[in-house]
């Protein structure tokens, strides 16, 4: 069974080892010249501009939130669906209470103003 | 389809909180906006109304609670559905009545609160009714992965009730506080019960019971040290909910950076949860015999944590300056006392179990009270933060004074109020588990308290206020005076006639 991962954990330790030889071996061998220019962070190849905790919009983390919250009820209708026939009437009006929840959730959302990018 | 009615506690919170909350989104804001400002929240301004609302349906399920009680959840076999995720026995609903209420007292001590306080914010009221609902869940939970359900929806609630004063760095922190802990004791919580589930192979608690119980035998496959480790994780985390020291070192900060009417929710509702779900927990799942001895059990790390519970939170708060901060480190010393009863469920279960729910429902009612009274105390401006703001209330506001002497009496236990009943019946059950020594050092903890409670008596009667000093102002809501007369109203309802309750109690665990 473990035989089966042996290839993969190789490959793992060929990555590793070859990144150690190409960072230590860079430092090691290599000649120094500082310069200010080359002391700075590397930013994709521009000078880097700003401090690096910088304050996000809040928007961003409502618009996650929301997301999860209306991802989520896939995870419930799903198991829903593929036992329709079986759970009969009363597994469909759980279901239907279940969205309806989520629907006023939805209004209430939509009416507080939390869907709109702008103001 | 019978289920409606057995059910209807949980169903009216529920679907009360969802109307609430479509009232509070497309209702008509009260409050004008400034030129040229848009009110955005549409809940502003009518705190009053809502409060009402919230109020009303949660003591709708509070009286639906006691509907079904009476009803005696045995004659609805449907119930038995929802076993094990959902136990809605006479326990269930004994804590339920006493969550809705401790709920309803917060909303009618937040709809005048929070509009005097200027943190007019609609929000309060759905998220007030849906962390009851998780409270009630949590209660009647016989299911881990059902208690965490019902632990979070309680928990991420109460997070944003805690925060509600944006502005405010010390309500931000207290929020923030909160929540971090209150993560860390979930993940605790979740941890031991993966290794309960990986011990004995049951999230059910019954079936997490019966693994135990069979522990010890030759056949059995249980692995001993996980369960341990496991139920350790558990007890750590409620001990963080109920905020029995060592693990109440957030209570102080959250209680007091948080509105007061937030403060009265996690003193009362949340803390009365906690215990409903840990002494099920405890008597489910760790109830055989050699669970509950006290060589080879739980009841000597209880009765160490009632204790050092007791003893620590009652020396500090004695040294208090602000009465809030002193009502949060009471309320610590209370849950002590609720481990007394927890303790001595290991040789009277019932007697302890009942302790513990009579306790939790006069404590509800003192303590609602007391925070009530001092929200009572205060108006903007001119807020009743210490000893010193409270001087000469009592000649200047009397009838304000006598309801606050009155919830402080029952706190530190006094007769004729609840509280005297509720320890009452706790030292009983544990005289009669023969714990006299952790009897002894309740009364002498009780003895302690008195001395804090009679503090702010003396300061509203004895003392008057330094010329030039700032000095309180009562405020005026209808609904805060509500609150309080319903609140003194049980206190001495419960003082005069104790048995009613206990036999409840009694007949919630007899099933007669």
């Amino acid at each position: 069974m473990l035989e089966l991962y042996l290839p993969m954990f190789l490959m793992f330790a060929v990555a590793l080892g070859l990144c150690c030889v190409f960072f230590f071996g860079g430092q090691l061998l290599g000649e120094k010249k500082p310069s200010p220019g080359k002391l700075q962070p590397f930013e994709c190849g521009n000078d880097s501009d700003g401090a690096q905790n910088m304050k996000m919009s809040v928007k961003f983390y409502l618009t996650a939130i929301l997301f999860v919250v209306f991802d989520i009820e896939v995870v419930f209708i799903y198991p829903w669906a593929t036992l329709f026939k079986g759970l009969g009437w009363v597994g469909f009006a759980t279901m239907l209470t279940f969205i309806g929840a989520l629907i006023v959730a939805l209004a209430y959302v939509w009416k507080k103003g939390a869907l709109e990018w702008e103001n | 389809m019978n289920l409606l009615f057995p059910l209807s506690p949980l169903l009216v919170t529920g679907f009360g909180a969802l109307l609430l909350m479509l009232t509070e989104a497309f209702g008509t804001p009260r409050v004008r906006a400034a030129a040229g400002e848009e009110v955005v929240d549409a809940g502003a301004g009518r705190s009053g109304e809502l409060a009402l609302g919230a109020a009303v349906v949660l003591l709708a399920g509070a009286v639906l609670s006691v509907a079904v009680w009476l009803a005696g959840p045995a004659a609805s076999p449907e119930l038995k559905l929802l076993e094990p995720w959902l136990v809605f026995d006479g326990v269930a609903l004994f804590m339920s009545f006493v969550l809705c209420l401790g709920g309803a007292f917060t909303a009618l001590l937040a709809g005048g609160y929070l509009p005097e306080h200027q943190i007019d914010r609609g929000e309060f009221f759905p998220l007030l009714i849906l962390a009851t609902l998780g409270a009630q869940v949590l209660s009647a939970s016989g299911d881990l992965l059902m208690l965490f359900v019902g632990l979070e929806t309680m928990s991420l609630a109460v997070y944003a009730m805690i925060g509600l004063r944006r502005g405010s760095a010390r309500a931000v922190e207290a929020a923030l506080k909160y929540f971090l802990l209150g993560s860390f004791a979930a993940a605790l919580m979740l941890f031991g019960g993966a290794l309960l589930y990986g011990a004995t192979g049951h999230t059910d608690l019954r079936g997490i019971g019966q693994a135990v119980a069979s522990i010890g035998q030759p056949e059995s496959t249980v692995n001993a040290g996980l369960v341990l480790l496991g139920l350790t994780l558990n007890l750590v985390g409620l001990a963080f909910k109920v905020s029995a020291v060592p693990f109440h070192m957030w209570t102080p900060d959250a209680y007091e950076g948080a509105p007061t009417p937030t403060t009265t929710f996690m003193a009362v509702a949340v803390k009365t949860a906690a215990f409903a779900i840990l002494m099920r927990l405890l008597l489910t799942s760790f109830g055989d015999e050699r669970a509950m001895s006290w060589g080879a059990g739980w009841p000597p790390v209880l009765a160490l944590l009632a204790i050092v519970t007791m003893t620590v939170a009652n020396l500090i708060a004695g040294r208090q300056e602000s009465v809030k901060r002193m009502l949060a480190y009471s309320s610590i010393a209370h849950a002590g006392y609720v481990l007394i009863g927890l303790v001595a469920t290991m040789r009277s279960p019932i007697e302890g179990q009942a302790s513990v729910m009579v306790y939790l429902l006069t404590y509800t009612v003192s303590t609602a009270g007391a925070f009530g009274a001092l929200i009572l105390c205060g108006s903007r401006g001119a807020e009743a933060v210490s000893y010193d703001d409270l001087a000469g209330i009592g000649r200047r506001h009397p009838a304000a004074a006598l309801v606050f002497t009155l919830f402080l009496l029952s706190l530190a236990g006094m007769p004729p109020t609840a509280g005297f009943f509720g320890k009452l019946y706790i030292f009983r059950a544990a005289i009669d588990s023969e714990l006299y020594w952790l009897t002894v050092l309740g009364l002498l903890n009780s003895l302690v308290a008195a001395y804090y409670y009679l503090r702010v008596i003396v300061s509203m009667y004895f003392r008057e206020p330094a010329p030039g000093a700032p000095v309180a102002t009562p405020m005026r809501s209808g609904l805060v005076t509500g609150a309080l007369v319903l609140a003194a109203f049980l206190v001495l309802a419960i003082g005069l006639a104790p048995a009613t309750p206990l036999a409840m109690a009694l007949g919630s665990l007899t099933g007669g």
